[in-house]
């Protein structure tokens, strides 16, 4: 268990995650201004190479609700560290990158 | 405070270094630093006591390169009792640093992880344990069987996709976490593995998790056994585990279906989650370390509203039965879930 925080602590910890909060969204709804839909998938499926919005709907909702939209600036990222949690392969994570981010 | 002023500058110095550096294999991902993570608001109601558990978990999310990635996840959580019972809320405001590893992705079969990282036992640690993720607030009775002392490892871990084809895929992980009683990085000496196959398809994933704990008690095996099954022309999720260890075993399993097929008002119901959960835990050795000390069967539901993609109201409820008294636990509140990027990239 922690130690008893001060009042000042708590409200700085309030003041920075509003800021952070605020700060974010300005951010996102910049980062969203970019965003596009995502592509249809490809009708060729090759042995092993599953396409990226099989990957995306196979493999998000086995856990959480897929997100509506990620935009293309954080697309990287966000899949880098989906593929260490889920443990894709390059594959799935190249099809990932080219379904979202094309 | 030198740690976060160290934290600070290494971010600012990889800023520009991953801002400039997308995938280069011709798509338009960026790969700049991110921070993510779950807030939520809980009411909970545990045998007629009320507590606020306000909570905010954020992941910070610094590429480096396509291939490299450092990653951290805090804990704020609130905890606010009434005061004698009928007064004032009260309480305090609890932060613990919940991992912080580095991630090289070096090709399918091999991604090595270094640092405090989340012991991989079971579905929940890894994978469903965040605030905006799981269906019920109230982790599993049997949560804690695998990840003892303080469900992180302090070591190595490797990780990554055996084999893979159309028709299923096998993934694996395996870690050794040295003892450790620095400052935030509290862990246990452990080595386990965890690897599961799942089948595309079917969306169909069947896992197995063991853990061999090398501190105190010395060479107590865990172990687990979960199912994971999303059937594909139905809304359905359902999810069940079996854990084993030194101080008990018990199961759970749950069923969370979104009401979107409903013919009528369907643009509310499409929104609607219900889920039910079953579970029991039986105590070995006298329980403890996580695992409650007589026999307890927890049965509950839970109905969820999202809001927004990444916003839901969330409300449980689930009734405890163990010999020597029965109690209601009730949850209420909303979760909400964010990926903000730190940097504003190049243009697409």
């Amino acid at each position: 268990m922690g130690k008893r925080r001060s009042p000042l602590l708590t409200g700085l910890l309030i003041v920075i995650t509003a800021g952070g909060w605020i700060g974010g969204e300005c951010l996102l709804a910049r980062a969203q201004a970019d965003a596009r839909p995502a592509p249809p998938a490809p009708a060729v499926r090759n042995t092993g190479q599953r396409s990226g919005e099989e990957v995306f709907m196979q493999n998000c909702s086995r856990c959480h609700k897929p997100p509506m939209t990620i935009s293309p600036r954080i697309t990287g990222t966000v899949v880098m560290h989906m593929r260490v949690r889920a443990k894709l392969s390059r594959h799935d994570e190249q099809a990932l990158l080219r379904y979202l981010a094309p | 405070m030198k740690i976060w002023l160290l934290a600070g500058c290494l971010l600012f110095c990889t800023l520009r270094l991953t801002a400039q550096d997308a995938d280069t294999e011709s798509t338009h991902a960026g790969h700049v630093p991110v921070i993510s993570g779950g807030a939520g608001y809980v009411e909970s109601i545990n045998g007629g006591t009320p507590t606020l558990l306000p909570a905010i978990d954020p992941v910070l999310l610094v590429p480096l390169g396509s291939h490299v990635l450092g990653e951290a996840r805090g804990e704020f959580v609130g905890v606010f009792n009434r005061r004698n019972g009928n007064g004032d809320y009260t309480g305090q405001v609890f932060s613990s640093l919940d991992y912080a590893q580095i991630d090289w992705l070096a090709n399918t079969h091999v991604m090595a992880v270094g640092g405090k990282y989340i012991l991989p036992f079971g579905l929940v640690s890894e994978r469903l344990d965040p605030i905006w993720i799981n269906n019920f607030q109230n982790l599993p009775l049997v949560y804690a069987i695998g990840l003892q002392t303080t469900g992180f490892g302090v070591g190595g871990q490797l990780r990554g996709v055996a084999t893979q084809n159309d028709k299923f895929s096998v993934q694996y992980s395996a870690y050794y976490s040295a003892h450790s009683n620095a400052y935030q990085f509290t862990a246990a000496r452990t080595t386990g593995f965890d690897t599961s196959i799942y089948f595309p398809v079917q969306h169909v994933e069947v896992g197995t998790s063991y853990q061999r704990f090398l501190d105190d008690p010395k060479h107590v095996n865990n172990t687990a056994v979960y199912l994971s099954w999303q059937p594909p022309p139905v809304p359905l999720d359902i999810k069940a585990e079996y854990d084993h260890g030194h101080y008990g075993q018990g199961y759970w399993i749950e069923a969370a279906y979104m009401l979107s097929q409903v013919p009528v008002a369907n643009s509310f119901f499409r929104n609607v989650q219900v889920v039910g959960r079953m579970q029991q835990a039986f105590p070995d050795n006298g329980g403890g370390h996580g695992v409650p000390g007589v026999k307890t069967e927890r049965p509950g539901i839970a109905l969820n509203y999202y809001l927004r993609n990444n916003w839901r109201i969330i409300s449980s409820y689930e009734r405890n039965f163990t010999a020597s008294k029965d109690t209601n636990l009730w949850n209420v509140g909303f979760t909400y879930r964010f990926t903000w990027p730190l940097w504003p990239g190049r243009k697409q």
